[in-house]
């Protein structure tokens, strides 16, 4: 406010004063930063005064280019980066290794590590009992099959050789086999006829 | 030369489990105040006494050739691999063992798997694909290596079948003089 005062102030004296004098031109003209100046107070001080008791523009634009996203507000998707995304470095971490050399920290992560291992250990020996059981198992019975199988074949065999005796006994029995083969043998293929099969023929006598 | 980090000493004892049983006597404290501790230079992973490791820090890195005993070597790919001088701690305390017979020991030193027939006894109850110490039937530890079947399918493979997987044997210290050390 001030200052407006003052540019009035200023100007009201310039016209106030003698148009054509040489002192006014001189001040007006020849004074060229003096002009600028007032020129320059008097647009700035304009704004204020017509923006009276409301946000100012400048500084809602200034607020809004000093508005910087991070990547994640962006959603840019990981993959369309240029850093590859097992690459990039996670920020505020410790550069460099961490190394363990203390006995403590050492004997903790021997316990886990030896833990881990009999458990995977343990586990595979009790996967390779239980399969050796399984295959005992399978062992036994392939066994008791085939056992079975056998005793059916050897009694099928019996059961026919059984068949097969029968008829032969009976025939022992008789003496009809051999009793023909010896015949055969002794008398020869040849047919004889039999005595008591010849023909005979009667003629009746005649009469006196 | 320097301390091994957390993920490094997680992956050097988990392979020193699969052959050891107690790994806690590695690192225990020793009657004169010292222990043993756990070092890397060039990759490998060497197993020294506390007092040694401080001294060894006024070698400068690239002319320390070796210290303690190594252990293995730390692959680029974060796994860690036993070399043969690590024999002696894993003899020790082995888990499983295996011993080999007169005329199995010298195919073993060669670098041949161990088949059945040249297997004088073993540890009962070890599974299968597990961490094993070859002796010799005198009690000398040849090498170490990882069992191809369990105790109870082993006894029923024919004599010709392998039984253990070599991983490292004594006959390296000549075959693999120039590489053990160095490069």
């Amino acid at each position: 406010m001030g200052i407006t005062k003052t540019i009035k102030n200023k100007h009201a004296a310039n016209k106030s004063g003698i148009k054509g004098s040489k002192a006014a031109r001189g001040e007006r003209g020849g004074v060229a930063d003096g002009v600028i100046k007032a020129k320059k107070n008097g647009t700035k001080s304009k704004t204020p005064i017509n923006t009276k008791g409301r946000p100012n523009i400048a500084d809602i634009l200034k607020k809004r280019k000093q508005r910087t996203y991070t990547e994640k507000e962006l959603g840019i998707p990981e993959v369309n980066k240029i850093t590859p995304v097992g690459v990039a470095k996670p920020k505020g971490k410790k550069k460099g290794k961490v190394f363990v050399d203390d006995r403590e920290s050492m004997t903790t992560i021997l316990a886990i590590v030896q833990a881990e291992k009999e458990g995977q250990i343990e586990s595979k020996m009790i996967r390779a009992r239980q399969m050796e059981e399984i295959r005992e198992a399978r062992k036994a019975e392939a066994e008791a099959k085939e056992a079975e199988r056998k005793a059916r074949l050897d009694e099928t065999k019996d059961s026919l050789r059984k068949k097969r005796k029968r008829p032969n006994t009976g025939r022992d029995k008789d003496g009809d086999g051999d009793a023909d083969v010896r015949s055969l043998a002794s008398t020869g293929s040849k047919a004889t006829k039999p005595k008591n099969g010849k023909k005979r023929v009667s003629f009746a006598a005649p009469d006196e | 030369m320097r301390p091994l980090t957390e993920e490094e000493t997680k992956t050097v004892f988990a392979k020193l489990a699969n052959y050891c049983s107690d790994l806690k006597s590695l690192i225990a404290p020793l009657d004169d105040g010292d222990r043993y501790v756990l070092r890397l230079n060039h990759a490998r992973v060497y197993y020294v006494r506390l007092s040694i490791a401080n001294i060894a820090t006024s070698v400068a890195r690239d002319q320390l050739l070796s210290l303690g005993t190594c252990l293995g070597k730390l692959t680029k790919t974060g796994k860690f691999r036993l070399h043969i001088t690590a024999l002696p701690i894993l003899a020790e305390n082995a888990r499983h063992k295996i011993w080999v017979k007169e005329n199995g020991a010298q195919p073993f030193l060669y670098g041949s798997n161990v088949v059945k027939a040249h297997v004088g006894r073993w540890s009962e109850d070890c599974p299968e694909h597990s961490g094993c110490v070859v002796y010799s039937m005198a009690d000398i530890p040849l090498g170490f290596g990882v069992t191809a079947r369990s105790t109870a399918e082993a006894r029923r493979l024919d004599p010709i079948g392998i039984v253990c997987f070599r991983q490292a044997d004594n006959g390296e210290y000549l075959r693999d003089e120039d590489t053990l050390f160095a490069g």
